[in-house]
């Protein structure tokens, strides 16, 4: 690194400075600004405002390839293509070029990146479920790991705060693991979704099947649209109609007059003053003129997702922290956490030949954990436990399953008709956290502003294999329990990062020796610093996790400005 | 347009699929044609009749244009050659299929000519549309239960260039781009029996 510009200057000092503006970090900005901090949002890739979705409504014929991309674009994307869906040419631009953005696995992991403003907020699935006491307390009832340093009470009004402000469509339900929240209408479930929830509530006790709970606007909310059932939401959309940072939380930012937001800007490290015992600032590497910046603030909270914010913290190396900025306990980046997920079932239906849906719901159903929850569900040859996601829908051209031979007017006419129906389940996994599966930096590849990459060493273990049987198992008891035939189960495996619920690296505990956060999300050993993304989870629930980051967020940014009122930080 | 028809007695659980079908497919038709087809197809046929390849050698494209046409062609609702299927598999070939799935698809080709001069010592494109469907169903057998053969990827990319083609989208399936709330349950028919257009 040649020059630091600006190092000190009155100009570039804030009150806050939030690093990334995915959900986390959007959040950050919103609360922190709104209680009247001059807040600087650092963002390492390019400026998107609210409605700047290029693809949003461009029709499949408005694209040269149609739904692929040229092998030429490809190239640039061999890591990102391995969901299958992100290189789509409607997305593709929402995801980082690989050769670009190096990384390293001694095992496979599939790292899943958005560098713009929005980051992931624009791209995720907006499932969004509460975490629960069963969450919580399962650390310490297992004896795995390390307790988490904070229980559902302390975050379920920070729950409802976050869900009032982003929109979170769903139904209540009354059940202890999977709490209620404060709910837009449901969406609706189609008629065989309605008759397959039926069956399954006839045969099983404690399994409901309910409809997902997601931040899609079912009716006007806060200024952005209702859901037009397009099922295009990664793209971005025009209506607001799902929780982003861009349609949410940085309107709302930029409304309180307190917000900067700088673009290219790569936060390489956080500056820690030894004679402070204090973090002052960050060194940023503009990602355009590569020239280096330093900007200060009185807290700093990271939020660049679990891998960059770890990876922030790893290379901020200084005398007091020589593997890295709160690393006392040697426990950063370690613990590395996904969900593990692609296992389940399809079964076929002949009723409801008659009847169809309108529109494209961008939400299916959801059977929540059913395992582990007390002695009656106990199982022997694993921890924890999964939820479903699933739908019904009817076959169309782009699930073609007739025989090769089949060609002709009659498989066209067959094509244009609505096809059979299909009701298909996947489940979503807990995974342990292991001190072994973990992250870690990589000085021998370097990125091209001179930067050490990451590099992941993480696989799933026996509990999680154990899990996947039952996954599977259970998922085909139950289709066939509704009376759907040709059920068929499916293991298409998935490698640790595929599921994009990175989490774990800077968890939160209750010891400092053992963990790297406290219960408010800061660094123990910097308490100004504060991490709120995926990092800080201690461990990870089978349910999908962005709303409680949301909710993380939002307590720790109420924790700072009253740790900063009473002059503590 | 609008493909919303108020059938006098549509009741296919009653009737039965087939059945079902079949009207589906008489309904298209009466909706269809004759303006609002001939307009597509008019609009259509001259671009791609006369498109000329960019990848493809002309003897290879003409064996694609026959062949996508057997295995989406021209009924009451347009055919794969139609609405510019041969000019998207050429597309494909040149820029979308990797490497390998480009040599598996080219052999292919050159093994129905193969097989159509031995048969008929004619060029595919040349042979009636019976005597392309059998040579074509042999391949499609031998094909069974395999993977990523040449029949597999002529018929994805006929499938995909068809159902992803404005003509398709606009005339043949339901479009309807901004549908508003989800409905759940509705009767197949309000969507004129036909699957949304993707």
């Amino acid at each position: 690194m040649a020059t630091i510009s600006g190092a000190g200057t009155r100009q570039n000092t804030y009150d806050a400075i939030v690093i990334g503006s995915g959900i986390s970090g959007g959040w950050a900005a919103k609360e922190l600004s709104e209680k009247g901090l001059k807040t600087l949002v650092l963002e390492r890739g390019r400026d998107v405002k609210h409605g700047d979705y290029p693809t949003a409504m461009l029709d499949s014929w408005q694209f040269p390839g149609r739904n692929k991309l040229p092998q030429a674009a490809l190239a640039t994307q061999q890591k990102q293509n391995r969901t299958g869906y992100t290189t789509h040419p409607g997305s593709a631009h929402w995801f980082v070029n690989d050769v670009e953005n190096p990384y390293s696995e001694d095992k496979p992991f599939d790292w899943m990146r958005g560098y713009h403003v929005g980051g992931r907020s624009l791209l995720w699935g907006r499932q969004s479920y509460r975490f629960s006491d069963l969450d919580f307390e399962a650390n310490a009832k297992d004896g795995v790991a390390v307790d988490w340093p904070i229980r559902y009470a302390d975050l379920a009004p920070w729950y409802d705060y976050v869900e009032r402000y982003a929109g979170i469509s769903g139904s209540t339900e009354n059940l202890p693991h999977l709490p209620d929240g404060q709910f837009l209408p449901p969406m609706e479930m189609n008629c065989l979704e309605r008759e397959v929830k039926k069956r399954i509530a006839a045969k099983f006790n404690g399994r409901p099947m309910i409809i997902g709970r997601a931040a899609n606007l079912t009716r006007e909310h806060l200024g952005r649209g209702t859901c037009q059932s397009r099922n295009r939401c990664i793209r971005g959309c025009p209506y607001g109609a799902y929780f982003s940072s861009n349609a949410s939380t940085l309107p709302a930012a930029y409304a309180s007059g307190n917000l900067t937001l700088r673009p290219f800007s790569i936060v390489n490290q956080i500056i820690y003053d030894e004679a402070k015992g204090r973090a002052t600032g960050v060194r940023v590497i503009d990602a355009q003129t590569n020239e280096v910046i330093e900007f200060h603030a009185k807290v700093i909270f990271s939020c660049a997702s679990a891998v960059a914010s770890t990876f922030i913290l790893l290379n901020s190396k200084s005398q007091r922290f020589p593997n890295g900025l709160g690393n006392d306990s040697g426990e950063l980046g370690h613990n590395l956490m996904d969900h593990h997920f692609k296992v389940g079932a399809t079964g076929m239906s002949d009723e409801f030949a008659d009847t169809y849906y309108k529109g494209s719901r961008p939400n299916g159903i959801y059977i929540p954990r059913f395992r582990n929850l007390n002695a009656a569900t106990k199982q022997k040859d694993y921890l924890r436990g999964f939820g479903y996601q699933g739908n019904a829908s009817r076959v169309d051209w782009t699930q073609n399953i007739k025989e090769l031979s089949q060609f002709g007017a009659g498989l066209k006419a067959d094509l244009i008709a609505p096809g059979p129906w299909r009701f298909g389940i996947g489940s979503w996994g807990e995974c342990l956290p292991y001190h072994e599966n973990r992250l870690y930096l990589n000085d021998a590849v370097r990125d091209k502003w001179g930067q050490p990459t990451v590099t992941f060493s993480c696989e799933w273990k026996q509990n999680e294999l154990n899990m996947r049987k039952d996954m599977k198992a259970s998922a085909v008891e139950m289709l066939e329990a509704a009376g759907l035939r040709k059920v068929t189960a499916f293991d298409d495996g998935s490698a640790p990062g595929l599921c994009i619920h990175e989490m774990g690296t800077a968890r939160m505990g209750r010891d400092p020796k053992s963990s790297v956060l406290n219960a408010w999300n800061q660094v123990h050993t910097a308490p100004n610093v504060f991490v709120t993304d995926g990092a800080c989870m201690t461990s990870n629930s089978c349910v999908n996790p962005s709303l409680t980051y949301m909710a993380l967020t939002a307590r720790a940014c109420d924790r700072a400005v009253s740790e900063l009122k009473q002059h503590n930080l | 347009m609008s493909l919303n028809f108020s059938p006098a007695t549509n009741d296919p659980q009653a009737i039965g699929r087939r059945e079902a079908l079949k009207r589906t497919a008489l309904l298209l038709g009466a909706a269809l044609s004759p303006s609002i087809l001939a307009g597509a197809l008019r609009a259509q046929v001259p671009a791609t009749g006369a498109a000329k390849p960019v990848y493809l050698t002309a003897a290879e494209f003409a064996t694609v244009v026959a062949a996508a046409e057997r295995i989406l062609p021209r009924t009451d609702t347009p055919g794969a050659a139609d609405v510019g299927v041969p000019a998207f598999i050429d597309l494909m070939v040149g820029e979308y299929l990797t490497p390998a799935e480009k040599k598996t698809f080219l052999a292919g080709l050159a093994e129905v000519e193969t097989a159509s001069a031995q048969a008929h010592r004619r060029a595919f494109s040349q042979l009636v549309p019976v005597e392309q469907d059998t040579l074509l169903k042999r391949i499609a057998t031998a094909a069974e239960g395999k993977q990523g053969t040449f029949f597999h990827l002529l018929r994805e990319a006929t499938l995909a260039g068809y159902f992803t083609s404005e003509t398709v989208g606009k005339t043949v399936t339901h479009y309807d781009p901004i549908p508003g709330p989800f409905q759940g349950c509705i009767p197949m028919s309000q969507v004129g029996n036909v699957a949304w257009t993707r």
